[in-house]
């Protein structure tokens, strides 16, 4: 399958991928250490650690529609012929499309007026980074925010859905030109699957 | 009526090869959008809040992280090591062991599919060289693996918890003495079925090798203890022990079993120990296999909250159109009693597990059932247990059985001669079901004893 081959953006996801996660789990076990080895708070690690866990699974959302690991039911478009499977699978992806197109207009008028109108709301406990003091000459009048003002988490909500826009249009394409079976991984497994080899490989007889 | 054509297209999508979360998403918009007068942004909102509301939900990557760490850094394999030392010498003994080492494991993840690659990866390969049918052995596992998430910690509970509002450390504890159960009973099964087919025994390994075995298999196992010890001795919330689960999991992998990570010596060859080169300590965190494990964990979060936070658009959907409500009153005008009530629950949970994902069928079933379920005054954790359990089996039985999907990859069978491999265990799964269904006391003993009685808030 032709998802297989490797992009020059695929570094750049997966480290996204792998980054988010990591930082997560540092941060939260931090705030476990500094509770009980300082007798303190990371007050921000929380609200940190879920503003990450969106930017993962939503921005990975469109990564997961590039590399076809959402799961869903193939037994029936398995089981007609190539032509009808091919009609559904692009129906299926005009449903993806409209999905994502419809959630982009809903992300950015929900986005909007906290970089525009409301962009003085603030999130409850991010600290503003040194590097992006300048944000309340250009957006909060002059004002400098005393936290992190909130449009910048949640740009991810426009961008995440930008981007799977871009990926399901590419899906589509890829259907089309018969690149591509499905829409759908059918089962989560087919990675597993190697994963499962290396295993048995690296320890066949030693399990008696 | 609007709620049947919202459901139909649910499942008219999903048969068209539109990914489950798309599927659940695209048909509550469209929804929204005919039948109420719902904006676009309002549902951007809703996705949002999903991980923005939803603080229990926030345990689930850690999870996954944790059992991937321990699938890659060796612990399975001193798992089985430790379980073949225990009841191998038993008739059948080998399967047995196996449905032990998928105990265990289970008491160290999350999820069930996780448990089949970790132990079926390495024991279906062992039971045929000993002579078992690759049929028995794939059916066994496919069916063990799925304790997964019956004993804790397990994803499907964190979900139930996050829908409902109970408290994630008692569904933890509810699930330890159904799931020690249920692994009984396939043991036995699995017993019977040895006896009358004369099925190979191993050798007694003596007890000095289930000593070093279980020494060798002790600090993987010990992460039970950090998890249920930290949330019960108040020490960490659920999430936190998770997490604190998954960096464990990381120094056991990298230093202790240096099975991953920059002390690995490839072939069969001894790891190099910490001391030969303590800069590990400091290149660990940032090695290829890290690297690549949290790049794993990170695809299967990204796909299993992808399905969560659409279901939750869809449970916004019910809840504002107050559906839960008109269902309750419609079953209790019916005089509908708490057995009957319970028989209903698990058709349609038997149903829906076979068509979706547990977690997201869970965030979408549950608030369905809950309410009416406190007013025929069934705890709470009680219906939880019986809807991991149907879980458990919708992941055993087709079309869309994960643990179907998995065994069949791990054990080379196709998916079809899995199904009719694990179809006799799923029997016995049955089985288990109806007890606990019928017998509450099993899911409350053990969170009532330890925690008190469960207090009704709503």
């Amino acid at each position: 399958m032709d998802s297989d081959k490797r992009g020059p953006l695929d570094g750049l996801e997966e480290g996204f991928i792998a980054l988010t996660l990591g930082l997560m789990t540092i941060i939260t076990l931090a705030n476990v250490v500094a509770r009980y080895l300082f007798n303190s708070n990371i007050l921000w690690a929380l609200e940190a650690t879920v503003f990450l866990f969106a930017w993962l699974v939503l921005v990975g959302a469109s990564y997961g529609v590039k590399k076809t690991f959402h799961i869903g039911i193939d037994i029936v478009v398995n089981s007609l012929p190539a032509p009808a499977r091919k009609g559904l699978t692009l129906l299926a992806g005009l449903a993806c499309l409209t999905f994502a197109m419809l959630l982009l207009i809903g992300s950015w008028n929900y986005w909007w007026p906290f970089a525009s109108s409301r962009s003085f709301y603030e999130t409850n406990d991010l600290p503003v980074p040194f590097f992006l003091t300048w944000m309340g000459d250009v957006f909060n009048e002059g004002e400098a925010y005393e936290k992190l003002p909130r449009f910048i988490p949640y740009f991810v909500m426009p961008f995440a859905m930008a981007l799977l826009t871009f990926r399901i249009l590419e899906a589509i394409w890829r259907v089309a030109k018969d690149e591509q079976d499905l829409l759908i991984a059918g089962h989560e497994a087919e990675d597993l699957y190697e994963d499962a080899d290396d295993a048995v490989h690296a320890q066949e007889g030693e399990i008696r | 009526m609007a709620v049947a054509v919202l459901f139909a297209m649910v499942i008219t999508l999903m048969m068209i090869g539109v990914p489950i979360a798309i599927a659940l998403g695209l048909s509550s918009m469209a929804f929204l959008l005919i039948y109420s007068d719902g904006s676009l942004a309002s549902v951007a909102q809703t996705l949002f809040a999903a991980f923005d509301g939803h603080y229990t939900l926030l345990a689930i990557p850690f999870f996954v992280l944790a059992s991937s760490f321990m699938s890659t850094g060796g612990v399975a394999r001193r798992i089985i090591r430790f379980a073949v030392a225990c009841v191998g010498h038993l008739r059948g003994g080998l399967a047995i062991a196996s449905v032990f080492a998928c105990m265990m494991f289970a008491a160290l993840s999350g999820s069930s599919p996780a448990t089949v690659v970790a132990i079926g990866s390495i024991v279906i390969a062992g039971m045929r060289e000993v002579g078992y049918t690759k049929e028995f052995a794939a059916g066994v596992i496919c069916n063990a693996g799925t304790l997964g998430i019956l004993i804790p910690p397990s994803i499907v509970m964190v979900v139930y918890a996050a829908a409902t509002d109970v408290s994630v450390g008692r569904m933890f504890l509810a699930g330890v003495i159904p799931g020690l159960i249920a692994g009984l009973m396939l043991m036995i099964g699995i017993y019977v079925v040895a006896k009358w087919k004369d099925i190979p025994k191993q050798p007694f390994a003596g007890i000095r090798e289930i000593l070093a075995s279980g020494r060798d298999a002790f600090w993987g196992l010990f992460l039970i203890i950090i998890i249920l010890g930290g949330i019960y001795g108040g020490i960490f919330t659920p999430t936190e022990a998770a997490a604190v689960a998954a960096v464990y999991a990381f120094f056991i992998a990298n230093f202790v079993y240096r099975d991953m990570g920059p002390l690995t010596v490839a072939g069969s060859e001894a790891n190099i120990p910490l001391y030969r080169k303590p800069q590990a300590l400091f290149t660990a965190w940032f090695h290829e296999d890290t690297r690549n494990t949290l790049f794993e964990a990170g695809k299967l979060t990204i796909m299993l909250m992808f399905i969560i936070a659409n279901a939750l658009i869809l449970k916004h959907v019910l809840t504002e159109e107050r559906i839960p409500q008109i269902i309750t009153e419609a079953m209790l005008a019916a005089g509908l009693g708490p057995i009957m009530f319970l028989v209903v629950v698990n058709i349609i949970l038997l149903l829906g597990g076979q068509f979706m994902e547990p977690s997201g069928l869970l965030i979408i079933v549950a608030p369905l059932v809950f309410p009416i379920a406190v007013e025929l005054g069934i705890d709470p954790i009680h219906l939880g247990i019986i809807m991991v359990v149907n879980m458990e089996i919708g992941m055993i039985t087709p079309p869309v059985g994960l643990n179907l999907f998995v065994t069949a990859g791990v054990a080379r069978m196709s998916v079809y001669h899995v199904v009719k491999a694990a179809a006799p265990w799923v029997l016995i799964m049955f089985a288990f079901l109806i007890l606990v269904t019928y017998v509450p006391i099993v899911s409350t003993y053990l969170p009532t004893l330890l925690m008190g009685p469960e207090i009704i808030t709503r």
